[in-house]
């Protein structure tokens, strides 16, 4: 789905009430049991920004999410949200019985599972797994992971071993691509793939898709996607049908603010929206079966350039870091619904497992920000903004996303606490492409913004953040340290306890060189009604992340649902 | 006929500049298709990069002469290729195309109708009730903005009143057919962006009609007619009216380009899905292939409308074949 946050046409959304909450849930149904129901209509509500296009291509990033996890589906589950009590994600079987690495986190070994259909009726085979991965090598358009050798990823090749068993060869260490390969590859079928030109299935339009998921689509149009269950969904059994929901609907909102209107009006049942003032606007109309939980997955930082040399310099990012009060900032800027980050870059409390509390020392000390300046040298001028002997002040600009109106009220809070320790900031909006270019590349003081997405650990954040090899893309501030790209380096072929000692450290340097100075957590927004549907996602019971835009755990929430009455 | 083909001519010539114009643009616009993408869907790891500048060529460099030919041959076959999303251009287009031309053809219509009839009459009743009241007023609200003019009626009557849809163009699960029941349903949809379009819109009708009226009726043929005793409303639609309503034909056209570029504010203030939407998105995404399809149909749509204009009035106007 687009990126997008809360536009200025927020009249209409009745913003003008006064904002209150807090990011809690309210609590509410929690376990995930089969009644053996079958029947109700999900509609699902989330803006998309545009019609749909009624293509189903799972490779094409921009259709994706209607085909994932309702179609087609991956190997296995890696569920973000969850670990095991070794900090390892929690990875459920999918597509495969099971997978095991070997030499030294080179060789993944998938074995697959028998007995699976595809909804033409076909049988589903290792060799459709060994298709699809070659595809991905085929046309690498499609390789949106990066993950053979020749797209600068690790995979050398891909082979079967037996008639039920994948080998995954890597020229290195490769377990943190275990999710890309496992979680992120959905699996398509050679028997209809492979007939295509192999070298243009990036261009496929597959405006009727078959897969091996829990739904079939049924029918599209521009402003609707209707999918009906599959009945010989390879899950069901007698006495235990999956799934429970007989249709799904998936309506294309434009904006937010219908998409708002439709969950308020209790139209849909499972949100993934954007409400301002969510207690009066959609909890307060149906308190006992309305509930939400924004579950953080990413920081939302200040991305000072050091190649500033007044970012550059370490006492003038330690002096705003601690000048900003992230609860403030959280509170005021984002109605609390996104929690305050910490300096350690370990988002809370999902990745809780990964975090060092002996690290997390910074805090608010606006007095303290104003001591470190002048202990390197820096004298407050008549304007009240500090200047170094050189007479350079310390005024810059924030780039940060036009029409993103909750980080613009958090850049507001943020402009006036650094104004208070002698530091002067301008915000500067620009649409998304200009942003992502300039980012990317450099043309920035500092920038407010977030990596593009999460993954089973804080790593998955932290390495787009902090390599050196990813200046030029994600790696915004241009941190270049060669001790923190060999901790980077050695975590695919590192043990759990090893790899939790390695975030350790990449927290300690983010505790005390500062490249990126996180001030909120983003939050994956999510609704539900358990009127008709039970067994959600809750914050006692994450078997998934909730959002339906979330690919491949909307599959396995849609395996989860089932109709109450 | 001397006119008519230098009028041809100099639609042929604003035609190939706009054309140019539109192959220029968007190439010196900030990013590529790539990385608009990763800006624009959610759940994108940035390791896509790689594929996607494979998927839309960004880094094959191609002379831009041929690039250019290519672009000017393929305006003239309408092979536009495929959007960021991957449809047809064509297919994209020809979806939204119908909402856009309903929407602003009924609403042009609608205001040019009341614009011109309450200039007429107002200029006629100069100094009356109406005239001190209408068009001063429609005049002024002529210069809102039409997305201020759309919010403000989406609160009063979709937020506030709740009378009205806040958005789109049918009701979400509607399925279209032409049930009077589903045409009803578009229609309450359509009511409040057709109306921000004719506020905004009439007013300008009125401002041009009235004076144009103003004139003809010191015209000595219209002192002429009163002598001959001819009855007031044949003098007033037959002698003023006929010969005032000529500018307004022109400026007819001239309107479109106006209320085309008004399209857009107002399917993005309604959620219309519509081409103005289409344009917006196409822009905000990077879409190149679309928005220079996009930027061809408003173009042409303009044209094609100034050079009707103009032969409309040469068959009315004998004055014009001469000059």
């Amino acid at each position: 789905m687009r990126r997008v946050r809360p536009i200025a046409v927020m009249v209409a959304a009745g913003v003008l009430a006064v904002a209150c909450g807090s990011a809690t849930s309210t609590g509410g149904g929690g376990g995930t049991s089969n009644n053996g129901k079958v029947g109700g209509k999900l509609l699902i509500d989330n803006e998309s920004g545009s019609t749909w296009t009624c293509q189903f291509n799972p490779f094409n990033p921009s259709v994706n999410i209607t085909s994932i996890g309702f179609v087609y589906e991956p190997l296995e589950f890696v569920n973000i949200l969850q670990t095991n009590p070794d900090g390892t994600p929690k990875v459920t079987p999918w597509l495969a019985t099971g997978s095991s690495w070997s030499n030294a986190f080179t060789t993944l070994t998938m074995t697959i599972r028998s007995g699976v259909k595809w909804s033409d009726g076909s049988p589903f085979t290792a060799n459709d797994v060994l298709y699809t991965f070659n595809a991905l090598k085929a046309d690498p358009a499609l390789d949106l992971n990066a993950l053979w050798a020749v797209d600068s990823g690790p995979l050398t090749s891909v082979a079967l071993q037996g008639s039920d068993q994948v080998v995954f060869t890597f020229n290195a260490p490769a377990q943190s691509y275990f999710y890309y390969v496992a979680d992120q590859t959905p699996i398509v079928p050679q028997h209809i793939w492979g007939s295509l030109d192999q070298s243009k299935l990036d261009t496929y339009a597959d405006t009727s898709p078959v897969g091996t998921g829990p739904y079939l689509m049924s029918n599209c149009s521009q402003d609707n996607i209707k999918y009906l269950r599959n009945t010989s969904y390879w899950k069901s059994k007698p006495g235990h049908p999956v799934p429970q929901v007989a249709e799904v609907d998936y309506p294309a909102f434009l904006s937010n603010t219908s998409a708002n209107l439709y969950l308020a009006q209790g139209q849909a049942q499972w949100g993934a929206q954007y409400i301002p003032n969510i207690q009066s606007y959609y909890i307060s109309k149906s308190p006992s079966t309305r509930h939400y939980w924004f579950p953080p997955t990413l920081n939302v930082s200040l991305f000072p350039n050091l190649t500033n040399p007044l970012l550059g310099n370490l006492a003038v990012r330690q002096a705003i870091a601690m000048a900003i009060d992230r609860s403030q900032v959280s509170q005021r800027g984002e109605s609390g619904y996104e929690p305050a980050a910490n300096q350690t870059g370990i988002v809370l409390p999902t990745y809780k497992a990964w975090y060092d509390k002996s690290l997390d020392t910074l805090t608010y000390n606006p007095s303290k920000a104003e001591q470190t300046l002048q202990a390197a040298g820096f004298t407050k001028g008549s304007n009240g903004v500090y200047a170094n002997a050189q007479g350079q002040q310390l005024s810059f600009t924030i780039k940060s996303i036009s029409g993103y109106t909750d980080w613009d009220a958090s850049l507001q809070v943020i402009t006036q606490e650094l104004k208070a320790v002698g530091i002067q900031v301008t915000v500067e909006d620009e649409d998304s492409t200009p942003y992502t270019n300039d980012t990317q590349g450099g043309n920035f003081q500092l920038a407010y913004g977030e990596m593009p997405v999460a993954g089973p650990g804080p790593y998955y954040e932290l390495r787009p953040m902090l390599f050196s090899g990813s200046i030029g893309s994600t790696n915004y501030e241009r941190y270049r340290s060669a001790s923190t790209d060999a901790l980077f380096n050695q975590y695919s072929g590192a043990s759990p306890t090893q790899q939790l000692d390695i975030i350790h450290q990449i927290s300690a340097v983010m505790a005390q060189d500062l490249p990126v100075i996180p001030v909120t957590e983003g939050v994956d927004w999510y609704q539900y009604d358990t009127t008709s549907f039970g067994g959600w996602p809750t914050p006692s019971n994450p078997y998934a992340q909730p959002p339906v835009w979330a690919t491949p755990d909307n599959g396995v929430v849609l395996t989860q649902l089932y109709p109450v009455s | 006929m001397r006119y008519v083909t230098r009028r041809v001519g100099l639609f042929v010539i604003t035609l190939w500049a706009a054309l140019t114009v539109n192959f220029i643009i968007p190439r010196v616009m900030p990013g590529n298709e790539a990385t608009a993408v990763l800006a624009t869907f959610r759940d994108v790891n940035p390791a896509a990069l790689h594929a996607l500048q494979i998927e839309f060529g960004v880094n094959v460099h191609q002379n831009l002469i041929v690039t250019y030919l290519q672009y000017i041959a393929n305006c003239f076959t309408g092979q536009f290729g495929l959007t960021a999303q991957r449809v047809p251009v064509l297919t994209e287009i020809a979806g939204k195309l119908p909402w856009t031309l309903a929407l602003v053809g009924i609403t042009t219509i609608i205001a040019f109708a009341i614009g011109t009839l309450v200039g007429v009459v107002s200029a006629w009743r100069r100094g009356g009730r109406l005239d001190g009241i209408l068009p001063p007023m429609l005049f002024i609200v002529a210069t809102f903005p039409v997305f201020f003019v759309g919010l403000l009626l989406l609160y009063v009557f979709a937020v506030t009143l709740n009378w009205l849809p806040l958005s789109s163009n049918y009701s979400i699960g509607a399925t279209p057919s032409l049930s009077l029941s589903f045409l009803g349903d578009v229609l309450t949809h359509a009511l409040l962006p057709g109306l921000s379009l004719v506020i905004v819109t009439a007013g300008l009708w009125i401002y041009s009609m009235r004076n144009n009226m103003i004139t003809t009726l010191a015209e000595d043929y219209v002192k002429m007619g009163r002598a001959k005793g001819l009855p007031s409303w044949r003098i007033m639609t037959d002698y003023a009216a006929r010969n005032a309503i000529l500018p307004n034909l022109t400026g007819f056209a001239m309107q479109l380009g106006y209320v085309l570029g008004g399209s857009i504010l107002v399917e993005y203030t309604f959620s219309y899905p519509g081409l103005g939407y289409l344009f917006y998105t196409s822009t905000t995404d990077h879409d190149l292939p679309l928005m220079q399809a996009l930027f061809l149909v408003y173009t042409l749509a303009v044209l094609v409308c100034v050079l009707v204009a103009d032969l409309v009035t040469a068959g009315l106007d004998p004055r014009t074949r001469d000059a």
